[in-house]
């Protein structure tokens, strides 16, 4: 069934009507200076869309493709100047080509361009023909076969949206974090092992699918995103068990020196020191005990707390802390740095001191 | 009223027949449940006829009133957005019946946790239902899941409980523990209708 929109200003009416003939002659048969919704989906188009796509329907807002077998979108999108959604699902898009070229640079679609549905084709990558579209909100690119998420998603600065559920996704990039809109973000049923805690800066963030993956925990940075209201988590190999990093390394010379320079606030002017110790005195990071105050560089002690989250989940959360010694501020129990005081719940094992275990981190 | 001796087998032509049916069916005390299934199986799904309950949310799926049955039951549309799931929860004692309208959903059910709920819930089957394919559950069948898989298309679902209710239990399927939430409605007779409470919905 082929629908053409035969809009008023206000509100649309849809008819169904029959084309016989060549799909550019039924078209330009109907072309109308006031269609603002053309909806060919569901019937397998014989070709690619036509050239004349914009004359003819140059108010088009919402262009709907869907499951028509189109292996390409190429040029004739470019010159509609007010297409703002783009739904293409379902097709045999994903070879080189399956965007037009100079997608994000047309002056007039890559402005305008706000909701792009790519779901159930065949990209293995994300195109980066889509990586200029700074005014994209909505982009779903749910069922293809992506691997990675490349860094330079964060190029699409208006993304509110994120759908990339049922990929092959292995893990995220930190640069996603950057997104300052982003709201809903769709992982689940990828293969992803972690979560970077950069992602608690998306501050926007309401809900978050990551289930049916291959998560055993998360980064305890996710406990900032005060907004999230929807996580999901299932199917995923979440250690239900208290366990402390086996191997912990004791610091190094230039650690030791560099914790102490940092708690003790010791001043330093970049002529100091040579320029890789000014770049390993930046990358401190702070150690979660409330009374420890300190800080380490490559040497810490990485355990797996557990904690109440939303009031409904006991999350196992990752911790770095600088020494064995520290306990972080998230146990119940946070004064004291003994074992029996770390695990506070009938589903996690007492761990004693000659027991400890390796994390099991998948 | 008595009970009829044999199961009758009603053909609803369209929703609003669906609805009038079942207040008849529901006159009573008591439910048919054989009855009640086939009629609901019976309704071939038109969307024009629906299309007014079913609002999509962004974020989650949503529970759109459709009748309140006088008070018997709570006829309700479900629609869930690509990926969108439920918590494993029960029934609160009530007869559900949950039809496909468009799209598919998956079914799991699980055996209830032990008393002291601890462990992994134990998955005992799992199904996907088809568009007009009708489900029917109780709580002394056990608890499920009901989830839209399809990351490309979305799902509308038909609901009916009797009794109704507005609080059931969602349970944490790595631990068997639950928690007692109240379900909200995000439409009510084609008018959307926010929830004032901030209190965390169910989840999963």
């Amino acid at each position: 069934i082929t629908l053409i929109d035969r809009s008023q200003p206000r509100g649309c009416t849809l008819a169904c009507i029959h084309l016989d003939g060549g799909l550019a002659a039924d078209l330009a048969s109907r072309r109308s200076a006031e269609t603002r919704r053309l909806v060919l989906s569901q019937r397998r188009l014989p070709g690619p869309l036509p050239p004349g796509l914009a004359r003819w329907f140059p108010a088009l807002e919402v262009l709907d493709v869907s499951g028509t077998g189109l292996a390409a979108l190429g040029s004739e999108l470019l010159s509609l100047p007010r297409l703002h959604t783009l739904l293409a699902k379902n097709n045999r898009l994903g070879g080189p080509g399956s965007l037009p070229k100079g997608l994000a640079e047309a002056p007039l679609l890559g402005r305008s361009l706000r909701v792009l549905n790519l779901s159930g084709n065949r990209f293995a990558e994300l195109p980066a023909a889509l990586l200029g579209l700074r005014g994209l909100q909505s982009l779903s690119l749910g069922s293809n076969r992506l691997h990675s998420i490349p860094p330079e998603i964060q190029e699409l600065r208006s993304l509110e949206f994120l759908y990339l559920g049922g990929n092959f996704i292995t893990s995220i990039p930190p640069e996603l974090a950057s997104l300052p809109s982003l709201s809903y973000l769709v992982l689940c049923d990828n293969k992803i092992q972690s979560v970077p805690p950069q992602l608690a800066q998306l501050h926007s963030l309401r809900s978050l699918s990551l289930h049916n993956n291959l998560l055993t925990y998360l980064p305890r940075e996710i406990l900032n995103l005060v907004h999230l209201e929807e996580l999901s988590l299932r199917g995923n190999p979440l250690v239900v068990r208290f366990v402390r990093d086996l191997t912990y390394n004791p610091p190094s010379l230039q650690e030791l020196a560099g914790r102490t320079i940092k708690s003790r606030n010791v001043s330093y002017t970049p002529g100091d020191l040579p320029g890789n110790l000014l770049r390993y005195l930046h990358l401190a990071s702070n150690c979660p005990n409330p009374k420890c105050g300190g800080v380490y560089f490559d040497s810490c002690v990485r355990q797996i707390k557990f904690v109440d989250f939303c009031g409904k989940y006991r999350l196992p959360l990752m911790h770095y802390l600088c020494s064995p010694e520290c306990s972080s501020p998230c146990s119940s129990a946070s004064q004291s740095s003994t074992s029996q005081s770390e695990s506070d719940s009938e589903d996690e094992a007492i761990v004693a001191a000659h027991r400890m275990q390796k994390v099991l981190l998948g | 009223m008595e009970q009829p001796v044999q199961t009758q087998m009603w053909k609803a032509q369209t929703l609003e027949e669906l609805v009038q049916i079942l207040h008849h069916l529901f006159a009573g005390d008591k439910v048919n449940v054989a009855e009640v299934q086939a009629l609901m199986d019976s309704y071939d799904s038109n969307p024009l006829e629906w299309m007014q309950y079913a609002k999509f949310d962004q974020y989650r799926y949503t529970r759109n009133l459709v009748d309140q049955g006088n008070g018997k039951f709570n006829l309700m549309i479900l629609c869930w957005g690509e990926g969108h799931g439920s918590s494993i929860h029960d029934h609160t004692d009530s007869h559900c019946f949950m039809k496909v309208l468009q799209g598919n959903l998956k079914e799991t059910l699980f055996e209830w946790p032990n008393k002291k709920g601890i462990g992994e819930m134990m998955k005992k089957s799992e199904r996907v239902l088809r568009e007009n394919q009708c489900a029917y559950i109780n709580d002394s069948i056990g608890l499920h899941r009901v989830e839209n898989t399809s990351h490309t298309e979305c799902a509308v679902s038909l609901h009916l409980y009797s009794p109704p209710f507005e609080t059931c239990s969602t349970f944490d399927q790595r631990t068997g523990h639950k928690q007692k939430v109240r379900m909200t409605f995000y439409s009510q007779f084609g008018e959307r209708t926010p929830c004032a409470t901030a209190v965390l919905q169910e989840n999963n």
